[in-house]
């Protein structure tokens, strides 16, 4: 029999299971990296902040999260998830059984990683501009928030594009890691078909394809973005 | 300030445009500015010239609060805004000033996110509330004066220096200011370029601008200038009409340097 | 927070430190010398291996580590002629496969690197060394490894402190490094929470220390113009 029976849609194979996983895995990197850049970009403020307090926490925070490898993050908000969820319970004096949501540990997982990166991305661009172009705002008084959203934003916007897609890259990755959780997404679908069809290097080999697919479209879309915001410099940025 | 040293066109008892009063400027323990006293009253074209180092940058950006003054007091239009000693100026009140002045930097700073016509209106749109159409026709009417109609699409990085700074002109112009600073407009630009930046900035000396103008061309101070003030390690060596200033230095520092840049 | 659950897990985690500590060093090693055939082959100039080369670097790096440690363990694992060939006693085992993958990834990351930095030094800089009559080697040794080195030691520190965490992967193929040491010893006293927190202080102390590590030899290649000038 062809193995590649295995990989088709409809009840004999499954190619339907993969597609919901591939899709799960695209909803939890999409929501992460959304809720990421959302929360990097305060926490990148706060790093270049006057504010001692304000700098000494952000950089605590960015040092930690990329210290410490995503797995133990992942096992850390899923399982001391549900420890928490106990505490909390105790106190409103319930007794039944409590369980963190794989999903919403997975998701929030993925948000403190990509925020954490993302944020060291933003810092960076935003120190990138040209001094000169800020002091030019000021010369004409412009307020602060006409500065940062007229200039500082879109600059640094444009800077940080390049890297940004990196932080995508890596965030596609890490959501592989949710599979630990039980989640249902790409990874973890690819590892209970290797197991129940005695097939691993069919469904392993699939999964790489799978992921190089989704980098190839991805690195595409960027490469047009980029194009987009960098057209008002010659040659462009990044490569 | 001596009044024989007022070119005679200039009503001796009209406000000065800026007035700066014992102004000094401190980097950490080195004193920069050593107390400026400086007048410009409307319709003067001031050149500013020195050595290197000699603190002309500083006392510009000082004007419009760009460096914070040690100590000192400013005027602008008669309103003072004291430093150091007295109440500080206050952020409304900086801002305020800024928009009432344009700046021109010798590195052009040029928004690079915007095109040359965005880089024109944004201000007069944004910071002074003027209507878009407005604000476009007018940056028409400026980039036709600076000749460079035809580059309101392009990006300031397609543009050559001289281009850039006729359009960072454009751009200081759009906000019709009441003073317009200059910090060396034309040190940037190769030798060929000069040329072009300098006569739009002789037809704004024509058409009355108060300007101050760091610079060190002297051609330029000479035959442009209503005043020329001679800055020396943070202080005003010497100032007067070109004419007196630059054909018949007193100060022994004055003539070395005008025998240095000859 | 139980805090002596915390501090007491310590004991217990230190002691799978050194199964980490031996795949870092391992990985890191092999890695590097595959990334520095990968890099020579990308700028080889041969037009076929460099496309290999490049093609490898993309796979590798558009997909998860995971995908990467599960493929060579249970997916190369599968095929009969792997099972029949003389390198399976060393796939068979799990710690070896950890290993593969992780030198495996780290090979392709760092190739890049190595490329970017190699590439970095302007080439005018390396026409002048031409023209003063420096042979190739004295070229590289003396003009582009400095500046090379210079150029990618930042980003390799990175790299080291990326496959650090990597090794963490490990666990998911059953070996009790420091991370499954943890998952065990989470389940056994309940306490998550203070174990996971207690695991992840170890990796972030031994990161600060290899950053520190890095950015101090950072400071010595800077002052000296590289390690090749010196002596
Ligand atoms: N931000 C700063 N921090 C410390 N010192 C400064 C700063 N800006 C200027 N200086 C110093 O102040 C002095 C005067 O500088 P300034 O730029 O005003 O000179 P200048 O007359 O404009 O010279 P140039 O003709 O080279 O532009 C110099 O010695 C300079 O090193
Ligand atoms: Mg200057």
């Amino acid at each position: 029999m062809n193995p590649l029976h295995l990989l088709a849609f409809g009840p004999t194979g499954w190619g339907d299971e993969l597609a919901y996983g591939a899709a799960m895995t695209l909803v939890i990197a999409a929501l992460g990296f959304a809720g990421g850049l959302v929360l990097g970009l305060p926490i990148a403020a706060a790093r270049l902040s006057s504010n001692v307090v304000l700098r000494a926490i952000s950089g605590v925070y960015v040092t930690v999260v990329r210290g410490v490898p995503e797995l133990l993050v992942i096992y850390l908000l899923f399982f001391g998830g549900g420890q928490f969820y106990r505490y909390v319970a105790d106190a409103l004096g319930y007794s039944g059984a409590v369980a963190a949501d794989a999903f919403s540990a997975g998701v929030l997982a993925v948000i403190l990683i990509c925020a954490a990166y993302s944020a060291e991305v933003f810092r960076g661009a935003f120190q990138a501009i040209p001094k000169g172009q800020i002091e030019a705002a000021n010369a004409f008084g412009m307020t602060r928030s006409t500065l940062f959203c007229r200039i500082k934003l879109p600059q640094m916007l444009r800077y940080a594009l390049p890297s940004i897609a990196n932080v995508w890259q890596l965030v596609l990755k890490d959501t592989a890691l949710v599979s630990v959780t039980g989640l249902v997404e790409l990874m973890r679908t690819i590892d209970v078909a290797a197991g129940s069809t005695r097939s691993p290097f069919l469904f392993y080999m699939t999964a790489i394809l799978i992921f190089l697919a989704f980098t190839a479209v991805s690195n595409k879309a960027f490469e047009g973005a980029e194009r987009h915001f960098s057209r008002s410099v010659i040659g462009g940025y990044g490569k | 300030m001596n009044k024989t040293e007022l070119p005679a066109s200039q009503p001796g008892l009209a406000v000065p445009t800026i007035e700066s009063r014992d102004l000094r400027k401190s980097f950490g323990a080195v004193e920069v500015l050593k107390g400026v006293s400086f007048k410009a009253y409307e319709h003067q074209v001031i050149s500013i010239i020195g050595a290197s180092g000699s603190g002309k940058s500083t006392f510009l950006r000082c004007l419009n609060f760009l460096e914070a003054p040690s100590s000192g007091e400013i005027d602008f239009k008669g309103r003072s805004l004291e430093i150091g000693g007295g109440r500080a100026p206050t952020r409304i009140e900086i801002e305020g000033l800024r928009r009432r002045t344009g700046m021109v930097f010798q590195q052009f700073n040029l928004w690079s996110h915007w095109t040359v016509l965005e880089n024109i209106i944004k201000v007069p749109i944004h910071v002074h509330g003027v209507p878009r159409q407005q604000a476009v026709q007018r940056a028409m009417d400026l980039l036709a004066k600076v000749g460079l109609r035809e580059k309101v699409n392009a990006y300031p990085a397609s543009l050559s220096g001289g281009q850039q700074q006729r359009v960072a002109i454009a751009r200081a112009l759009a906000v019709e200011p009441e003073l317009l600073l200059f910090d060396e407009p034309t040190s940037a630009l190769d030798p060929e370029l000069v040329g072009e930046v300098l006569a739009v900035i002789r037809a704004l000396a024509k058409e009355g601008r108060t300007m101050l103008v760091v610079t060190h061309e002297m051609s330029f101070a000479r035959e442009v200038s209503d005043k020329v003030v001679f800055f020396h390690d943070g202080r005003i060596e010497e100032e007067g009409p070109p004419a007196e200033v630059l054909r018949q230095p007193r100060s022994p520092r004055l003539g070395a340097f005008l025998k240095s840049v000859r | 927070m139980r805090w002596d659950v915390f501090f007491g897990s310590f004991p217990t985690l230190l002691s799978a430190l050194p199964v980490t500590l031996e795949l870092a060093v391992i990985s890191i090693t092999l890695g590097f010398l595959l990334a520095v055939l990968l890099a020579a082959a990308r700028l080889s100039g041969l037009r076929a291996l460099a496309a290999l080369a490049y093609a490898y670097v993309y796979v590798i790096r558009g997909t998860p580590l995971l995908a990467q440690v599960f493929f060579v363990y249970y997916g190369l694992g599968q095929l009969d002629a792997m099972r029949n060939s003389i390198l399976w006693p060393v796939f068979r085992e799990a710690y070896a496969c950890a290993l593969i993958a992780l030198s495996l990834n780290t090979a392709a990351y760092g190739s890049e690197i190595i490329r970017g930095g190699l590439l970095s030094v302007p080439r005018g800089q390396i026409e002048a060394a031409k023209a003063f009559g420096l042979s190739p080697t004295q070229r590289f040794r003396h003009v582009v490894f400095p500046q090379a080195l210079r150029a990618m030691l930042p980003a390799y520190g990175n790299e080291l402190i990326l496959m650090l965490k990597g090794t963490s992967l490990a666990s998911t193929i059953t070996i009790i490094e420091l991370t499954g040491q943890a998952r065990i010893l989470a389940s056994e006293t309940y306490a998550p929470i203070e174990v996971f927190l207690a695991a992840g202080a170890i990796y972030l102390g031994l990161n600060v220390v290899l950053s520190f590590g890095v950015r101090l030899l950072e400071g010595r290649v800077q002052r000296s113009g590289g390690f090749a000038m010196e002596g």
